[in-house]
């Protein structure tokens, strides 16, 4: 038998890339570059708004009364912000009002529903009783809810809060359960051979198997509860994010209606960026960081860059 | 002196028409510092006996005494796949399976990382090591509670060869320091021979066919004579029990 010895380098390997490539290839990188079209989002939407008001217009000159512009709706939202306004209650003091109701909600939701899945995801018995009923509430619309409480509660602040609970549960309950039915066995029985008590199983194994469904389970919460109290104070509500956007929609004041549909979204982005991620990323800081760029970029060139620092890292 | 003694063993699972047979009748004693493996061809019960000396499954009938100087004897474990708890970093995954947390405790766990070369990644979470790191933590785990007989379940068999093999010589090396009983279950006769002083081979039934014993100095170089010769000895044992075909 022939061995043949080839040192690396020597044959075989690619010419190094000349500077102009670099220098060509950095647009091409800017403008590829997940930062720079999250900049040109808002510019292009305010341009599509401009452009089609222009052409509504044409078509129909009595737009102009009725259609809100991005200035009109600017000025307003600014207004608002600076607490100059005409509804009863400020942004900051409409705002908290909902938040308080959305975290009641949200808060019993979680509880009952994390309670609810546990029991399904480890007694057939439980699940097989309480499955009907959870898809029956998941298939119910949050507007059904909000009538249906604004009838029995009236005006004050039970009907959003049921509202949100029932809009919110069936997902923390599906997911909880999900969970439980994922918890990894392995584990489980890697913890029985080193004879480790239950109680740290519970918390060291059981739990963090359990949290990334239940952080889906509270993110699903929050923006369906949040979508269900919004509608809830349109109906049953004297105050709170809901019931001034129905304000300023029986003022007709188009521009206002679309102000405060902006400011609910700015506040769910808000919290999602200054309370989901932070929370997530502490309590995932374990899962290894490159593994959703590879799900994002698994095409393009971070993909090579991954295979590259995969082999750096474990050598 | 650890000892584990196995008296007529069986082991069944299912009933009636699906009824499977993984272990019949095993009769067994090992005592001492020594290095026993398992092998025998997929489906011979050697997984099922492991979990039944662990405590994982209970036996159908028979008995299993695993003691050490009179007492029951504190079993360690390395699995196939490292299994980590993915949300511990690497030294918090070793105090995990500890019966304190003392500084005492973190020190012995500290020593059994560097006794695996990995005294400088206690604080990296599993998903940032390497397969072989990950394993390396494992039996550093698995002999970090100082038990009296370790038991390994094809823990090479996912790792690429020249990563297993500078494994083996780790894990030879640690046996010798620490004078551990381990049972070792395997497919691969060329780590038996390379590890073991006894090799028992299993046939599909779970029935205990063959009991090898290999005297040879450690540590062995698969490339020795001795060492081939002695494989090619084990493998012929599985041609006359017309194990290899299976």
């Amino acid at each position: 038998m022939t061995v043949t010895e080839t040192r690396p380098g020597t044959a075989g390997s690619q010419p190094a890339p000349n500077p102009g490539q670099r220098l060509i290839s950095l647009p091409a990188k800017i403008a590829k570059s997940p930062h720079l079209a999250r900049v040109l989002f808002p510019i292009a939407l305010f341009a599509v708004w401009e452009l089609s008001l222009i052409a509504v217009e044409e078509v129909w000159p009595f737009a102009v009364d009725v259609l809100p512009t991005p200035s009109e709706v600017g000025g307003f939202m600014w207004d608002e912000f600076i607490t100059d306004t005409l509804a009863r209650k400020n942004l900051y003091e409409t705002f908290f009002i909902s938040l308080r109701r959305l975290l009641s909600g949200f808060a019993i939701a979680m509880v009952l529903g994390t309670a609810l899945g546990l029991a399904m995801g480890l007694s057939r018995a439980t699940n097989a009783f309480c499955h009907d009923w959870t898809m029956a509430i998941l298939a119910m619309p949050a507007l059904a809810w909000a009538l249906f409480n604004s009838i029995i509660f009236g005006f004050d602040d039970r009907g959003p809060i049921l509202t949100v609970i029932l809009a919110g549960i069936p997902f923390v309950i599906v997911n909880v359960r999900e969970g439980v039915r994922n918890t990894p066995r392995e584990l489980f029985d890697m913890a029985r051979s080193f004879q480790v008590p239950q109680s740290k199983v519970i918390r060291h194994v059981l739990v963090p198997s359990l949290m990334p469904f239940m952080f889906a389970a509270a993110r699903y919460c929050f923006s369906i509860g949040w979508k269900g109290l919004v509608i809830a104070e349109v109906f049953g509500g004297q105050d709170g994010a809901g019931w001034t956007i129905k304000f300023w929609y029986d003022a007709h004041r188009a521009h206002g209606v679309v102000g405060y549909a902006a400011f609910f979204v700015i506040f769910a982005i808000l919290f999602e960026r200054l309370v989901f991620e932070p929370i997530s990323r502490r309590a995932f800081r374990w899962r290894p960081q490159l593994q959703t760029e590879v799900v994002e970029e698994a095409f393009g060139e971070h993909h090579e860059h991954y295979g590259e620092e995969e082999t750096a890292r474990h050598g | 002196m650890a000892e584990i003694r196995i008296k007529n063993l069986h082991k069944e699972f299912g009933v009636g028409e699906d009824k499977v047979v993984a272990l019949e009748d095993v009769n067994l004693d090992i005592t001492g510092h020594s290095f026993v493996s398992i092998v025998g061809p997929s489906g011979c019960g050697k997984s099922t006996l492991l979990n039944i000396l662990t405590g994982i499954e209970t036996p159908t009938s028979g008995t299993v005494a695993i003691t050490s100087d009179g007492h029951v004897a504190a079993p360690g474990y390395v699995f196939q796949a490292a299994r980590l708890l993915p949300w511990r970093t690497v030294t918090d995954n070793l105090m995990f399976v500890q019966e304190d947390r003392s500084e005492d405790t973190r020190k012995r766990c500290q020593r059994y990382l560097e006794m695996v070369q990995l005294g400088d990644k206690g604080t990296k979470f599993p998903g940032e090591l390497s397969g072989g790191m990950q394993q390396r933590v494992g039996i550093a785990r698995a002999f970090s509670i100082e038990p009296d007989v370790l038991f390994m379940d094809e823990p090479f068999s996912h790792l690429d060869a020249i990563t297993a093999r500078a494994l083996r010589r780790e894990l030879h090396h640690m046996w010798d320091e620490t004078k551990k009983m381990v049972v070792f279950v395997t497919h691969d006769v060329g780590e038996a021979v390379e590890l073991s002083n006894r090799i028992l081979v299993f046939a599909k039934g779970g029935r205990l066919e063959d009991d090898i014993q290999i005297d040879l100095p450690f540590p062995r170089d698969p490339a020795d004579d001795e060492v081939a010769v002695a494989k090619a000895h084990v493998l012929r044992k599985f041609e006359e029990l017309d194990l290899l075909a299976s």
